[in-house]
């Protein structure tokens, strides 16, 4: 199978102005319906930006498509590990089309590079993790990470003697952004006076540096570190260094038993299930879909040392969120004292997937 | 009468041919197995691999979108070595020259038919001054360039995720680590494929006419090749050094600029790909021969094509960068083989 026309319509489409990449752009005129698939029939490929066995990201997606094939057993689906930021990435998400994929998802951000094989294919549905465009085949899904990051920022300023957080960070990019703030601000609400410096290793998954980085925290006066990353290197340094870790995606407790805290834990079973499902019957739609605290994302399970008063008070703050309630409510400043969310205003989940300036406290991130 | 092995110092390019064909074969055999043991089937793999490659539409305009930069990057290590100079900083220079050719795509404002030349020259001016500290101090000092453009590999790298991500940062389309999009971009001729295809195949030919006809030519071989009888000829090599070594920055710098403004259009980490490094294979693969650049770079293309595919078979990404490795080392071993020659003795 091959590529056919319509083939110049991605780069004129794309070329036509930013409004195409929009949220708005869902409302194009042509959207494509997608009929409904015997479930033998449908393959499904995935995307990944590092191994599946890295302990992290690509483990949380994996663990949800081995939960997607106990639910479909005669389901198709194959995968590529280790995708990079560049034109390889269209050459992958080009062969999964080639090869009779009916539904690509990527687990990460491939921006355009996904983005122009979806326009060039318009009978396969696309999804796109961390993605920011809607267009007629292609949708995108986030976890709201930020809840479960500012209940360990309230255990972290706890924990911490010295009020310094450090963060671990990829690269300054909103995720990146949204973690970091989420976490001091949550901080903040217990000790006022809690900073937190932040190092960008410029990649989500490099052990060694991710593991420098830490001990750079940490050396720097850090007794709380937390972070962005696939695996547990700064945890194996918290545990070392005698200080407190938080990590993402996984419970990784056994890489540092004694410096865990907890972690930004990921669960997308439900939502591949729900999604491939809706591919079968034909009802599958493009569309921004967040997993909220609780239905995809959630705070781990607490560490051993964590004391019961620190859970209680932490969990109490998430059985707010859980509620209905936000913290990310102005007025917050950035790091250089100006003003970014005015008092009364509260951040809903668009702006805080789209936050790119750092809070005030936060140093290192842009 | 017995006879035994020479080594040739001249090979005939006939003899590399086979050469590479029996190591290659060599190498195909044990992937094959190696594939076989687990429990994969070689023959289904290589016929879906010869139909995502050469055997399909798709499969030609990826090799040709592969190809282009890595044309463009071998000719900027290959100008190099032909006169004993090791750009190893095609990378950085790659960089440069994307980076260049992206602040005249996003600030100038320039209508198409001046913004793409404008590119152009920028791309190959920012290569050219990416290599320029390394070259004067190559060419006057005979400080290594080898060590200076490595390092500086490290520094392009590091700034182009800084603008990315920092002060030219898309904040329009909330794309990550990277620009906006081009406001001008090179436009497609064939599926995916763009004009900086033709632009790099036009780039090697002139380089070999230029480099096989002219003076500059012929004074920089002499120079390369034994310095001291260049300069008892009256030639002074240092700015033969230098203009070598510019021309190779500039070389790699239009590689940038054409993938940025053709294959990518945002300015991002990451955007060289190793296109500066696996420009030294290619440079290495076409031996002498300019033109051979161009075979050069489609077997590399051909290569790594074949590694994308072989990923979504399900075989790991390290397993096919062994495999990778396999083949290009197979290549090295079959030139070696290939110089050595029975010759008859007499006594």
């Amino acid at each position: 199978m091959s590529l056919k026309k319509p083939f110049f319509f991605g780069r004129r489409a794309a070329l036509s102005g930013a409004g195409s990449f929009l949220l708005t752009s869902g409302v194009r005129a042509a959207t494509p319906r997608f009929a409904p698939v015997r479930e033998e029939d449908l393959l499904v490929a995935f995307g990944h930006t590092s191994p599946v066995t890295d302990g992290g990201w690509t483990h949380a997606h994996d663990m949800g498509i081995q939960a997607l094939k106990r639910t479909y057993p005669k389901l198709k689906t194959l995968y590529v590990e280790s995708i990079p930021y560049s034109a390889d990435a269209t050459r992958i998400f080009r062969q999964f089309v080639a090869e009779g994929a009916q539904m690509v998802i990527s687990t990460s951000n491939y921006g355009d590079f996904i983005r122009d094989v979806a326009d060039r294919a318009p009978a396969v549905a696309f999804m796109e993790c961390d993605g920011h465009a809607v267009s007629g085949n292609l949708g995108w899904y986030y976890i709201t990470h930020w809840y479960a990051s500012y209940a360990i920022g309230v255990a972290a300023a706890r924990l911490s003697k010295t009020g310094r957080l450090g963060y671990v960070a990829s690269f300054p990019v909103p995720s990146v952004y949204a973690g970091a703030n989420a976490t001091l601000l949550g901080a903040r609400s217990v000790n006022p006076e809690a900073t937190m410096r932040v190092i960008s290793i410029n990649s989500w998954f490099d052990p060694q540096a991710a593991t420098e980085a830490g001990s750079a925290l940490v050396d720097s006066g850090c007794d709380f570190l937390c972070g962005i990353m696939d695996d547990p290197g700064y945890l194996r340094v918290a545990q070392d260094r005698g200080v407190w870790a938080a990590m993402w995606n996984t419970d990784m407790r056994q890489f540092g038993p004694d410096a865990y805290v907890s972690s930004v834990t990921l669960d997308f079973a439900k939502f591949y299930i729900e999604q491939v499902g809706a591919r079968i019957r034909g009802d599958w739609k493009p569309e921004a879909r967040f997993l909220t605290l609780g239905a995809g994302v959630d705070r781990d399970a607490w560490g051993q040392r964590v004391p019961e008063v620190v859970r209680v008070e932490a969990d109490a703050v998430r059985a707010r969120m859980l509620g209905g309630w936000s913290p990310f409510q102005g007025p917050l400043y950035d790091s250089e004292g100006k003003l970014r969310v005015a008092e009364g205003h509260v951040m809903n989940d668009m702006e805080l997937y789209n936050w790119n300036w750092q809070l005030q406290g936060v140093s290192g991130l842009g | 009468m017995s006879s035994s092995r020479t080594r040739l110092t001249v090979v005939p390019t006939q003899r590399i041919l086979v050469g590479r064909g029996l190591a290659l074969l060599a190498a195909l055999l044990i992937v094959a197995v190696t594939l076989a043991a687990m429990g994969r089937s070689p023959i289904t793999l290589f016929g879906l691999v010869m139909h995502s490659t050469v055997g399909s539409r798709f499969g030609l305009e990826d090799l040709a979108l592969f190809m282009t930069p890595l044309m463009l990057t071998g000719a900027a290590v290959w100008v190099g070595i032909r006169v004993n100079l090791w750009n190893i900083g095609a990378e950085g220079q790659f960089y440069a020259g994307a980076t260049a050719a992206t602040a005249v795509g996003l600030f100038t404002g320039l209508p198409p038919a001046l913004a793409i030349p404008a590119m152009i020259v920028a791309g190959m001016a920012a290569g050219m001054a990416w290599i320029f500290v390394p070259a004067v101090a190559r060419a006057w000092l005979g400080v290594s360039e080898i060590v200076t453009t490595l390092l500086l590999n490290f520094v392009a790298s590091l700034l182009v995720y800084y603008l990315a991500t920092g002060p030219w940062a898309d904040r329009v389309t909330g794309a990550l680590a990277s620009t906006e999009r081009l406001h001008v971009i090179l436009p497609d001729i064939w599926g995916v494929v763009h004009w900086g295809f033709p632009l790099a195949v036009f780039t090697v030919v002139v380089l070999g006419v230029l480099l096989a006809r002219s003076r500059f030519g012929y004074e920089t071989a002499i120079a390369g090749a034994n310095p001291e009888a260049a300069r008892y000829a009256g030639i002074s090599v240092a700015p033969r050094v230098l203009a070598v070594l510019l021309l190779s920055g500039g070389l790699a710098g239009l590689a940038g600029m054409v993938e940025v403004a053709g294959t990518v259009h945002r300015l991002q980490g990451g955007i060289a790909n190793n296109y500066g490094y696996l420009g030294i294979v290619v440079a290495l693969l076409a031996r002498g021969s300019c033109l051979s650049l161009i075979p050069a770079a489609l077997l590399m293309a051909f290569i790594l094509d074949t590694g994308i595919v072989l990923q979504t078979t399900q075989i790991s990404a390290s397993a096919v960068l062994a495999i990778t490795g396999l083949l290009v080392l197979a290549i090295a071993v079959g030139d070696e083989l290939a110089a050595y020659a029975r010759v008859k003795k007499t006594s």
